[in-house]
């Protein structure tokens, strides 16, 4: 754990005078062997006048025999796979296909705009199921009501799965179990010498109109890059061999929402709250990547493609700290391959658009979730924005990484899950750091994570306290 | 270590009323931010012991803190007086420092962010010079270095990636490059002299006309050519309206080599040249129009299929294109043809350039030319811009040629009218 390395052996060091003869101490940061693997979420062509059916087919398709394997690995070899078309009533079987929840509470275009008679917008909802929504699988040609044991407020559209079950003579199907395609193989991680620390930090915020969260963050920053502390915390900040930042670096208020629709000739002088926002961030990230190694990816506010994969920030935005090769800016779902270990994360679009449209409240579940249906976004492109891919779909994953990560969480939870083949894969919700003024530190040798929380005095100091232990 | 550094900060904190951080002072005084530490301790520590004017202080603790069975690391900046209550609940200290010291007493510590920010970022470029930590890895790039492009895009992940639209895009645009720049095959070759047979009285000179244009082919169709490969959703189209114009670059290419021949002819008539190449490469920019023209073309011809039974040459359809586009030309053509023969003389024309700007629209534009004008030209004309005609224009003397043109004077305005009403349709409600 961090904290136990940091801990000075002989006492504090700097609560004493300063001594002449003494040589003062610098570390060397730690570097790792780094593989960045976001080709796949790369978009080349970018051609937004396909249908979005292609994701679905080509999910179907490429999932289709891994579910295949699953389902004969949980009821059998010789279980009956059978297609929709082919089904008969009254027979056990099992069917593959892809689910889709009908909802009305569903926000639709289509909705508002048909309805002229004045009605009031529908609020956002936190949650958009209830009690009248229907589950429904499909495969290529065909779809059937499903019923029986299988949780309709837990599931979302667009997962892929194998259901076990018999049609009965009102056309339903009735669903005696299910199964997901489970964790993908895993290549082993190496093992490491010593402790070395890849910090996870997400929701920056910066634009924010409240500057309290400043502080904590220059505390953060002085602390990787070796201000702060004593010598033992130095010497271990020394081990944080990567930073990375997932997502939301600005804050949702540089977002004028207004500037789309007003007059031009009114908004002319006007300079989008995004570009002080973002000056800024240059000159934080500068002090980071002048002592390690940052990561970039970029979040649901901020100023790159709104869909998934969201594409690296442009590098003409950060003129300060992009002559530094120590600055990488990557898309938003980021794969890599740090010291043997693979990463593997969103900002966190992906789980909080199925807290939204399904029963799960927990970041932490709902990440486990998407592991074990092995898609990183099975919402996209049904209401997460996503390209039209259409020969593959780029979020099914096909090796199962070490880290699995997300960001932009209410609060900082990890998990230490076990493959049925035995992969280990820690799971993290990386905190807002603008609300939690938390990062966490996963330490590549052990797989362990430990948060790391930054805090300081306010006027009403009592309540800081709270507001961070909340 | 002399302690002067005492004096400086009294200053800075009294004199100056500063709030003056350890960041702050190793800055300042250029010393390790852990020697500014001890300075602040030191000093903090000197005055108690003198008991002058109270000062206050915040110190920096951090250590492992233990909250609903959660542990955590956690770095607090606290007041003075806190720090006995915060190091209590710590299970574990890995550091306490003094972070500032101030004479007033802080009320908020957001200040303390803004006392840092100017020194900060008056150091942005060495922010962590005298900071413990060195990375070996973070060395800013030369400007050299960042000119150099990142990493070029693999070109077998894109297309895997977002399907076959581009593959056929980027071959086609090499193929037709390929036949533009580089490709002077014997069939090109001896349609050129078919050319040539044509006027034969004055070839040189045609020859040399035609050679200067040549040399500005490639130019011109790497113009063409980045153009086409803006649209790559337009592949197909694109590729099958490439193969007729290529037909027609062609001879120009090819007589690239008798351009070294004809140059002591082409010094003389550098003067009536320019002007001239100037008008051919205009009326090169034409022929490529065509291909725009001609899927534009689809759509004009099917409400008025009466127009087009009037046209008496079917088999070129080119040619009812350029007669469509050069209207006055022709107009003069035949009038000159008929005056005087084998002249040359400069007149202005009024021509209509179409293209397509940067942002696809298609842009025509009515421009005065000047250019020179013989009779000869008149001749090779037709016979490049068709080569299919070639063997029947050939043969007959001018006059046939001069009854072409009238036809294909009015089928143009035949053309024209019937466009003008077709727009017309279209903004009429039926």
């Amino acid at each position: 754990m961090f904290s136990h390395l940091s801990v000075q052996k002989e006492g504090s060091s700097l609560l004493c005078r300063p001594t002449s003869e003494e040589q003062e101490p610098v570390f060397d940061r730690e570097s790792l062997a780094y593989t960045p693997c976001t080709d796949r979420y790369k978009v080349g062509e970018r051609s937004f006048s396909r249908q979005y059916a292609h994701i679905y087919a080509a999910r179907l398709m490429q999932m289709r025999p891994l579910l295949t394997k699953a389902a004969q690995q949980m009821w059998g070899s010789d279980v009956v796979i059978s297609k929709l078309c082919d089904l008969q009533t009254g027979v056990q079987c099992c069917i593959v296909g892809t689910l889709f929840k009908r909802m009305d509470l569903q926000p639709s275009i289509l909705k508002e705009i048909s309805e002229e008679h004045n009605l009031l917008p529908q609020p956002a909802r936190a949650k958009y199921i209830s009690e009248a929504d229907e589950l429904i699988l499909e495969d290529e040609l065909q779809r059937i009501k499903l019923e029986g044991k299988i949780d309709r407020d837990k599931c979302v559209t667009g997962s892929v799965i194998a259901i076990y079950g018999t049609e009965r003579n009102d056309g339903k199907f009735t669903v005696e179990d299910f199964c997901t395609a489970d964790l993908p193989m895993q290549t082993p991680r190496p093992s490491l010498s010593s402790d070395r620390f890849v910090l996870l930090a997400s929701g920056l915020g910066l634009g924010s109109s409240s500057a309290d969260s400043m502080l904590g963050l220059q505390l953060l920053i002085d602390m990787v890059t070796g201000q702060l502390g004593d010598q033992g915390e130095q010497r271990s900040a020394a081990t944080i061999a990567r930073v990375l930042l997932a997502g939301n670096l600005l804050s949702q208020n540089t977002q004028d929402k207004d500037a789309s629709t007003k007059a031009k000739y009114l908004t002319k002088k006007t300079q989008a709250g995004s570009v002080d926002a973002i000056r800024l961030l240059d000159e934080l990230l500068l002090q980071l990547v002048a002592s390690v190694s940052v990561d970039v990816m970029p979040g649901q506010y901020d100023p790159t493609n709104y869909t998934l994969p969201q594409q690296p920030l442009h590098r003409c935005m950060f003129p300060l700290s992009s002559v530094y090769p120590t600055l990488h800016l990557t898309s938003n779902p980021y794969q890599a391959n740090i010291d043997g270990v693979r990463f593997l994360g969103t900002s966190g679009q992906n789980v909080c658009d199925i807290q939204k449209y399904s029963s799960r409240d927990s970041h932490l579940e709902i990440l486990e979730e998407t592991l074990r249906l092995r898609h990183l976004a099975p919402t996209a492109p049904d209401t997460l924005g996503c390209y039209p891919f259409y020969q593959k779909d780029p979020f099914i994953l096909e090796e199962c990484p070490h880290v699995y990560f997300s960001g932009n969480a209410p609060a900082y939870e990890s998990k230490l899950i076990t493959g049925p083949d035995g992969q280990e894969v820690l799971l993290v919700t990386v905190p807002d750091f603008n609300s939690t003024q938390t990062v966490c530190l996963v330490n590549l040798r052990t797989l362990q994570c430990e948060p790391v929380t930054f805090s300081a005095f306010t006027a009403d100091d009592e309540d800081s306290e709270m507001n961070i232990s909340h | 270590m002399d302690e002067l550094y005492l004096d400086n900060i009294d200053e800075y904190v009294h004199d100056h009323n500063k709030i003056v951080t350890y960041k702050w002072l190793s800055v300042t005084l250029g010393v390790h931010v852990n020697t500014a530490k001890q300075m602040l301790y030191h000093y903090l520590d000197h005055k108690r012991k003198e008991s002058s004017a109270p000062l206050h202080a915040t110190y920096l603790v951090s250590g492992r803190f233990e909250d609903n069975g959660q542990t955590s690391h956690r770095v607090s900046l606290v007041r003075e007086d806190q720090v006995e209550d915060v190091k209590s609940k710590m299970s574990l200290i890995a550091s306490v420092h003094v972070y500032s010291v101030q004479k007033a007493l802080l009320k908020d510590s957001s200040t303390l962010y803004s006392v840092d920010y100017d020194a900060v970022k008056d150091n942005l470029k060495n922010c962590s010079r005298y900071s413990a930590i060195r990375c070996a890895s973070a060395v800013p790039m030369s400007s050299v270095e960042m000119q150099r492009p990142p990493s070029p895009e693999p070109e077998s992940k894109k297309s895997s990636m977002n399907g076959e639209a581009q593959k056929p895009s980027t071959k086609s645009q090499k193929g037709i490059m390929g036949m533009f720049a580089n490709k002077p095959t014997s069939k090109t070759q001896d349609s050129s002299k078919e050319i040539k047979l044509g006027p034969k009285d004055d070839t040189p000179e045609a020859d040399a006309t035609k050679s200067k244009p040549a040399g500005k082919a490639n130019p011109m169709s790497n113009f063409f050519g980045t153009q086409l490969s803006k649209k790559p959703d337009k592949t197909i189209k694109v590729e099958e309206a490439a193969q007729s114009p290529t037909a027609e670059q062609k001879p120009q290419t090819s007589s690239q080599p008798e351009e070294k021949q004809e140059a002591a002819v082409e010094t003389q008539k550098d003067t009536k040249k320019d002007s001239r190449s100037k008008t051919k490469r205009i009326q090169d920019s034409d022929s490529e129009e065509e291909k725009m023209e001609k899927k534009k073309r689809r759509r004009i011809k099917k409400p008025e299929p009466d127009s087009s039974d009037e046209d008496v040459i079917p088999d070129s359809p080119q040619q009812v294109e350029t007669s469509l586009k050069k209207t006055a030309k022709t107009v003069s053509y035949s009038q000159q043809v008929h005056s005087e023969i084998k002249t040359r003389k400069r007149r202005r024309v009024l021509k209509h350039h179409t293209f397509q700007d940067e942002e696809g629209c298609i842009v025509t534009e009515k421009v005065y030319e000047s250019e020179s004008y013989s009779e000869t030209e008149d001749d090779a004309q037709p016979t490049k811009q068709a080569p299919k005609d070639v063997g029947a224009a050939k043969l007959p003397a001018s006059q046939k040629d001069d009854e072409k043109k009238s036809q294909k004077k009015a089928s143009a305005n035949a053309n024209k009218g019937s466009k003008q009403a077709s727009i017309m349709g279209f903004f009429q409600k039926k």
